[in-house]
């Protein structure tokens, strides 16, 4: 085994070098953010919290950010109620309906400037037009179902129906039989499910960027739309508190279900 | 009790009125005539697939973002298959930590990520700066506003997914086979070729598929990164549809990619298919 032992060491090596390749960018926003100059330079400039200020001062980027928040809500409580139903319906009355589980994700499958496209040209098609929140709503609901549908149905597959056959036979309704047997147990996939309903959401891109209009502006647009044609280091505050955002979720998950189901819900 | 069908509706709702609706339109949009003082003519027509396809600036364009699918592709397997193949052997307390760091970029949004490749490859940039700083390229170098800058976030983007996809694999691979071949006199390298590799291969198939059919649907990537010096078919298609109000020429273009696409998945299963047969036989 002595041989193996360079070998082992320099694949070691270039494995945490992949790492630092995938976390880079992240901290270098986060450094961004604090940085004195505009430009982020070797030797570093001092620290500031310039950029948080101009973010805090910045009509647009306020505006969009409680935007994004209350679109994100709203899209996850929509998401999650119907998500789970379907997930509901599909494992336990239509086992073998695949073809039903693939229209489902389908979403998910497409490229999502397309799905914007063909939304966009739609709304013109039934009068509703771009830009309305009814339409922009909807084209979140429709790429963050899926998530709840996937990780609901996970957890189900491997529900034991002869407890909920049990609390029925012993006289409960079918309500208090969901509500104290079946909800309890899957609870983990619920809340990994919103979790992620909520963070792409929050996240996405090319559903609101087609779809959103004067008003219905999203963080992420309204980002991007700053860094299109110039550099702006306020967009490295709006990342870093996009990024803490996202970290405080992603721990208020861990506290509630174990962050091993958000990967395996994840996954199925 | 209420039917059961009504637990299903309002999803199967919502799929069929704005994913399943919006695409037939999308489709029939792009037999439509192009028209000037309105985006479109209910007329049907081949023109914006004759103009799609006779276009040698959109074969370009074409090209282009086939050949960055490529090798967004090509760079995230070779980069991913050492790292799935750490995470798959992790003991579980490290596995732990690696799929948070793995997992963690998937979190933030694209054009945050985006923006912090911006930082690092800019002309003015970190990495720029180092060069500068110390000799190395007192000049600087080009890292972005060109298909390099577009690949290195494209690559960082997806090379999760790839991961994902074969680390699933190899840990379903009994490590005994591994032992037995080892046993058995076969070196560690030919052991890893012969038994480990061949059994990871749908693992690496499924990556590989998931990675080209995101790589050449993205966007703000190409954007950003490439500086509109980059153009990529749906960079294109939005241009065509927003800026220039042609929606059956973008409808069109739309589905040419989409096609495309499916010719490349074409190939790649063939190749595949007989890579298959090689090992085994």
């Amino acid at each position: 085994m002595k041989r193996r032992r360079l070998p082992h060491a320099a694949f070691l090596g270039f494995v945490a070098l992949l790492y630092v390749f995938l976390l880079a960018p992240i901290a270098i926003v986060v450094i961004a953010s604090l940085n004195a100059g505009r430009f982020l330079v070797f030797p570093p400039e001092g620290l500031s919290i310039q950029w948080y200020v101009k973010f805090a001062r910045s009509g647009p980027f306020v505006r969009s950010f409680f935007f994004s928040l209350r679109l994100a809500a709203v899209t996850t409580v929509i998401s999650t109620v119907i998500g789970t139903a379907a997930a509901l319906y599909v494992v336990r009355r239509a086992r073998r309906s695949s073809l039903l589980r693939m229209v489902l994700v389908a979403p998910l499958q497409l490229p999502g400037i397309m799905t914007a496209l063909a939304l966009l040209i739609f709304y013109y098609a039934v009068g509703l037009g771009g830009g309305s929140y009814a339409g922009l709503l909807a084209g979140h609901v429709l790429v963050c179902m899926p998530y709840v549908f996937l990780t609901v149905s996970a957890v189900l597959y491997h529900f034991d129906r002869s407890l909920e056959e049990a609390a029925r036979s012993l006289g409960a309704g079918s309500i208090t039989t969901f509500r104290r047997i079946t909800l309890p147990i899957i609870k983990g996939g619920v809340i990994s499910g919103a979790v992620f309903a909520f963070i792409t959401s929050f996240d996405q891109f090319p559903i609101s960027f087609l779809l959103s209009g004067v008003g219905t502006t999203t963080l992420p647009i309204q980002v991007f739309d700053y860094l299109r044609f110039s550099f702006d280091p306020t967009a490295a505050a709006v990342g870093t508190i996009n990024i803490l955002i996202t970290l405080g979720v992603v721990i208020l998950t861990e506290r509630l279900v174990g962050l091993e189901s958000l990967y395996w819900g994840g996954r199925q | 009790m209420a039917p059961r069908w009504l637990l299903i509706a309002p999803a199967l709702g919502v799929v069929t009125v704005f994913f399943l609706l919006p695409y037939a339109n999308l489709l029939l949009m792009s037999f439509f005539v192009p028209a000037s003082a309105q985006p479109y003519q209910p007329q049907l027509t081949l023109v914006n697939y004759a103009v799609a396809l006779g276009d040698p600036f959109q074969w370009q364009v074409l090209a282009r973002t086939l050949k960055l699918g490529i090798l967004t592709t090509v760079f995230t397997f070779v980069l991913g298959y050492p790292l799935a193949f750490n995470l798959a052997r992790a003991r579980r307390r490290v596995k732990g930590v690696l799929l948070v760091l793995l997992l963690s970029p998937l979190l933030v949004g694209v054009v945050i990520r985006s923006f912090g490749w911006m930082v690092l490859l800019a002309d003015n940039g970190l990495l720029n700066s180092l060069l500068r700083h110390s000799g190395l390229a007192p000049d600087g170098v080009k890292l972005m506003y060109n298909e390099f800058g577009v690949l290195v976030g494209t690559v960082h983007i997806y090379l999760p997914f790839m991961v994902l996809s074969i680390s699933g694999t190899l840990q379903n691979i009994a490590p005994d086979l591994e032992l037995a071949a080892r046993s058995l006199g076969a070196s560690w390298a030919r052991a890893f070729w012969r038994i480990v590799f061949p059994l990871s291969l749908p693992g690496v198939f499924a990556g590989c598929l998931l990675v080209f059919v995101l790589a050449v649907s993205s966007y703000v990537i190409p954007v950003l990164l490439g500086g509109f010096k980059v153009l990529t078919t749906p960079l294109l298609v939005v241009q065509t549809a927003i800026d220039v109000n042609n929606w059956p020429g973008a409808a069109a273009q739309a589905m040419v990619l989409f096609v495309a696409s499916l010719l490349c998945i074409g190939v790649y299963f063939a190749l595949m298919n007989r890579a298959m047969r090689g090992l085994s036989g």
